[in-house]
């Protein structure tokens, strides 16, 4: 009979099973970039004794307490620091950095610039969910030109792809978590290569988008994705910012080799 | 019938992204609860999947899975 028993998903080899379910909302994106990430490991060649997982502060942060990896788990703002010291003091160690807008824009923003001095052998993948949303709905620089209702802020988002780029990445790709499948053969790309690769994926928060931005809850979300995103890899860089009133550009963005 | 979908149901937290994703239309939201309050895909015509994959690729809290009948038998 074809009802084998198996009891456990083919990944569930990488999770720690007492700390699931996880915390994040129903249809947040970051499962399903944990779950690509997983899959990129899976299908690749990689050992996974040699993959370590830094992680910071917030709903990203919980990203180490959920694998079976080597993870670590540090403070606000030392993620790129504490993975390129990881990455320079073992050398053959894949560091995979998990970093959310604070870490890289904001309180590590100087770790991640001086990121080119190490040369590390990093991934980078950011998890850009526009806002802060858990501690105060704070605009943060990757904030899309929006007017609210007790301040007004008019100051254009930054340009995370192009910043990596001048952080001398060798891959920079950025998907939305509806592209779960180019997410994962980025992410099998990355893994596989020397130097630092930075994959993006843009993944509003769902408690505020859901219901202020009137992006959706977790089904009109993935419809979102798929009518406001549009692929193309031939636009300058200095075109890729997020704004409201035009098209999430997905795509891989630089491949040096 | 191509695959058997297997799910975690006490995983799950009722996002039902992999209901309206299945274009062969496989899975259905149940009428029950899981063990946190959440209703959970039940399958409603196996025989009808595809292999696709994208409820797997797509489930924020790896709580379904499919395994195709070529990959249990080898």
């Amino acid at each position: 009979m074809v009802d084998a028993q198996i009891q456990n998903h083919p990944v569930d080899c990488f999770f720690n099973e007492e700390a699931m379910p996880s915390v994040w909302c129903p249809g947040c994106g970051i499962g399903i970039a944990v779950g690509a990430f997983i899959q990129a490991l899976k299908g690749s060649t990689l050992d996974p004794e040699m993959i370590c997982v830094v992680s910071g502060f917030g709903c990203t942060g919980r990203i180490a307490d959920y694998l079976n990896l080597r993870t670590h788990a540090v403070e606000d703002g030392y993620v790129f620091r504490r993975g390129a010291q990881l990455s320079d003091e073992n050398p053959g160690l894949k560091v995979v950095v998990c970093s959310n807008n604070a870490d890289l824009l904001m309180s590590g923003a100087e770790d991640f610039i001086e990121i080119r001095r190490h040369s590390p052998q990093l991934t980078v993948i950011h998890l850009n969910n526009l806002f802060f949303i858990v501690t105060e709905k704070g605009v943060i620089p990757t904030t899309p030109l929006v007017r609210m209702t007790d301040i007004d802020f008019a100051e254009l988002p930054y340009n995370i792809p192009l910043m990596a780029k001048a952080c001398g990445a060798s891959l920079i790709a950025r998907w939305t978590p509806f592209h779960a499948g180019w997410l994962r053969y980025s992410i099998m790309d990355a893994l596989s290569r020397q130097g630092l690769s930075v994959i993006e994926v843009v993944s509003p928060c769902l408690l505020y988008h859901a219901n202020e931005r009137r992006i959706g809850d977790a089904v009109e979300r993935m419809k979102f994705y798929n009518d406001h995103s549009i692929m193309d890899t031939n636009i300058p860089m200095e075109y890729l910012d997020i704004r409201y009133y035009r098209k999430i550009i997905v795509g891989k963005f630089l491949d040096r080799v | 019938m191509n695959a058997t979908i297997h799910t975690n149901i006490d995983r799950c937290k009722g996002c039902a992204i992999c209901v309206e994703i299945c274009q062969a239309g496989v899975l259905e939201i149940s009428e029950g609860v899981n063990r946190n309050g959440y209703r959970y895909p039940q399958i409603k015509d196996e025989g009808a999947c595809l292999r696709c994959g994208v409820c797997e690729m797509l489930c924020p809290d790896f709580a379904i899975w499919v395994i195709s009948l070529e990959e249990e038998t080898v």
